[in-house]
């Protein structure tokens, strides 16, 4: 097995790093993805408090918030490298002219984008009104290219530093950025397990279900207005239930009797790829969601589950224990061309589809016999450890621009949720409360 | 597509060679034979439930890739940004009642005595210390006939949720297997998997998890 090359990353990234950008990258990338890819460098000049810090927007530091908001979603875009302009001798804050003469200073510094702006609050205690200005200079124009400006509750001060952030990463890539999408996840309550749907930063966590039964394993409809999972609601099988966020409504979809779990959406919405046991042991099935016909696709005496659908809607990923240990295979949409994805290892389990399509995501079990993220490209060439360490690493899910992963560690003891980037750097946790918080998943962008 | 399949059936064949298996060409007919249209599956073999009827409209055509954005503008008029409004409040309402039944549920179970089952890591064969506990839970089932028990299975919290729950059922289902062996009623018995969701001991360490690998019987006391 000498062709297949194996990277473990564990103390050196640079080493597993060095050697894909070695080998080149594959036509599924796109530019900012692309391991040469050149960040673009980015000073936030300050987003000042209007009226100064005796008015109702400094009292509350409301700028500075706002400012700190925008810089951790431009350090976490991966297509922008914050530079801390204070360090390199440039002055913020208090700005004169506009553009300022030191925007000039940091240009020549390299310092390719700098953004600034002020934020403002009405002087009204019970429901204070905030806007948000905010503008960007660009270098190599030598001008101010635009600006923002919001306006909105308290409640929408965060949106506005991700929307600001969100059109920063649009203009300079064309694509829609991911600071405005969410995360949804299981945690738990008492003896239950509940649905709840955060930002993609941690902050502003809501619950969706409170029945005081198992919610487990969200995924998301591709236009971020539903989710299906795995409820125990119904105490006899556990069913696949569907809920719209913006109501609370839910449907129950599939209640074959047995076990029914993993439900994945096909990223056109026609199609619910899904386990079920209720033939025997547990198989994969589509369902047409416009019909209602459903599809066995799977055929085995061994366990088949956790479907995950390529970009293209054409093929599936999946978990199955048919040869021994779980393992990663691949296959049509229609159950035809089944092939084993994995050969690492005896324990291969629950994979994720890049949204870019050049990598999948899944749990293996380390030569050390810890549960971590591995990725390998959809034909087997690549490979790479991803996380390493102590604690049980489960259910990695993809950004919708392909650039970062979350999933649940029990590294610091309990289940909490955590974010990388798919370069294995900046590894972040973004869940602290709760005892058990499991099974992210990442919305489509909106 | 057919490049892709070049691609992966060179490592495939040697993959297949050295697990000795067969080769790629034969797996792909053999898979291709897998199929198997089940559209009346929906309702065959499901005597509860099935496939809804009643499903919203989930196609998606895709995005405009601005994602709702304007873009910059040097003269920026004003957005204003609506609060939160994409999740609904949940209702707590069935939560509370839930936790009642749980507790009545382990009062009986405890009322009746009745025996855990251990397996080991990986593993849903019953061990010889399982089959003596079984066949002292299959007494006192045969003399309750009129109960109906739920059979649970239990990982501990190593590996996937998914593939947990997928053991979980492994497990119960070996238990419940071996209980109507002893002649026990099958109808006074359902299983469920709970993976690696309710475990009852929360460490990281063996003690533990040879504790959360457990077949367990519970008296049910709901409908």
């Amino acid at each position: 097995m000498t062709f297949r090359i194996v990277v473990f990353i564990s103390l050196c990234l640079s080493v597993g790093l060095a050697w894909i950008i070695e080998s080149g990258a594959t036509d599924v990338f796109l530019e900012a993805t692309r391991p040469d890819f050149q960040k673009i460098p980015l000073g936030v000049a300050g987003i000042e408090n209007s009226g100064g810090a005796d008015s109702p927007a400094g009292r509350i530091r409301l700028g500075n918030r706002i400012e700190e908001v925008l810089k951790a979603d431009v350090r976490r875009s991966q297509v922008f490298s914050l530079i801390d302009l204070p360090s390199i001798g440039i002055k913020v804050g208090s700005l004169g002219a506009v553009p300022d003469p030191e925007f000039k200073k940091a240009a020549e510094q390299g310092v390719s984008v700098i953004v600034w702006g002020k934020a403002g609050m009405t002087n009204d205690a019970k429901d204070p009104d905030v806007n948000m200005d905010g503008y960007v200079y660009d270098a190599g124009n030598d001008e101010m290219v635009g600006g923002k400006r919001y306006a909105g509750a308290t409640s929408v001060v965060r949106l506005m530093a991700h929307r600001f952030a969100d059109e920063l990463v649009f203009r300079y890539t064309g694509e829609p950025g991911i600071a405005r999408t969410k995360i949804a996840y299981v945690s738990e309550q008492g003896a239950a397990r509940e649905l709840f749907v955060m930002d993609y930063d941690g902050y502003d966590a809501r619950q969706l279900t409170a029945d005081g039964f198992l919610n487990l394993m969200p995924k998301w409809s591709p236009d971020r207005r539903f989710i299906v999972f795995t409820s125990y609601r119904n105490r006899n099988t556990q069913n696949i239930d569907m809920i719209e966020l913006a109501t609370g409504k839910r449907w129950t979809l599939v209640s074959l009797s047995g076990l029914n779990i993993t439900p994945a959406l096909s990223p056109d919405g026609n199609f619910l790829a899904f386990a079920s046991s209720h033939e025997g042991n547990s198989e994969l099935y589509s369902l047409d969601t416009r019909t209602k016909a459903m599809q066995r696709l799977t055929v085995h005496a061994g366990g088949d589950l956790s479907p995950s659908w390529s970009p293209s809607g054409r093929e599936l990923v999946f978990t199955s224990d048919r040869s021994g240990g779980p393992q990663i295979f691949l296959m049509s949409m229609d159950g035809t061309n089944v092939r084993r994805l994995t050969f690492e290892g005896d324990y291969n389990a629950a994979p994720a589809w890049s949204p870019r399509g050049n990598w999948i995501a899944y749990v293996c079990r380390s030569p050390k016999k810890e549960y971590k993220i591995c990725l390998i490209t959809p034909d087997g060439q690549k490979r790479v450890q991803l996380t390493s360490g102590p604690g049980v690493d489960d259910s990695p899910s993809w950004s919708p621009d392909g650039r970062h992963l979350v999933f649940s560690s029990t590294a610091g003891g309990k289940s909490q949720i955590y974010m990388i980037n798919a370069d294995g750097k900046d590894l972040e946790r973004i869940t602290f409360t709760g005892t058990h918080n499991s099974a992210p998943t990442w919305s489509p962008a909106s | 597509m057919k490049r892709l399949q070049s691609i992966v059936c060179v490592p495939l064949i040697f993959g297949s060679l050295l697990l000795g298996l067969s080769g790629c060409s034969s797996k792909a007919v053999q898979s291709g034979g897998d199929v198997q249209s089940s559209q009346q599956g929906a309702g065959k073999g499901s005597n509860e439930g099935g496939v809804s009827q009643n499903i919203p409209d989930t196609s998606f055509s895709g995005q405009n890739g601005s994602g709702g954005l304007r873009g910059l503008d040097k003269n920026p008029s004003e957005e204003r940004l609506g609060g939160n409004t994409l999740t609904a409040k949940a209702d707590s309402g069935s939560a509370s009642r839930q936790m009642e039944e749980i507790r009545a549920e382990q009062i009986a179970s405890a009322a009746a005595g009745l025996r855990d089952v251990f397996f080991a890591y990986d593993s849903f064969a019953i061990s010889e210390e399982g089959r003596q506990s079984l066949a002292r839970n299959a007494e006192w089932i045969k003399s309750n006939p009129g109960t109906q028990l739920k059979v649970e299975g239990h990982c501990d919290e190593r590996g996937t949720s998914a593939y947990n729950l997928v053991l979980g059922e492994k497990r119960a289902k070996s238990v419940r297997n071996y209980l109507v062996e002893l002649g026990v009623a099958p109808k006074q018995l359902s299983v469920v998997s709970y993976g690696k969701e309710r475990p009852v001991c929360a460490e990281h360490v063996e003690s533990c998890y040879s504790q959360n690998r457990r077949g367990h019987l519970v008296v049910k006391t709901g409908k």
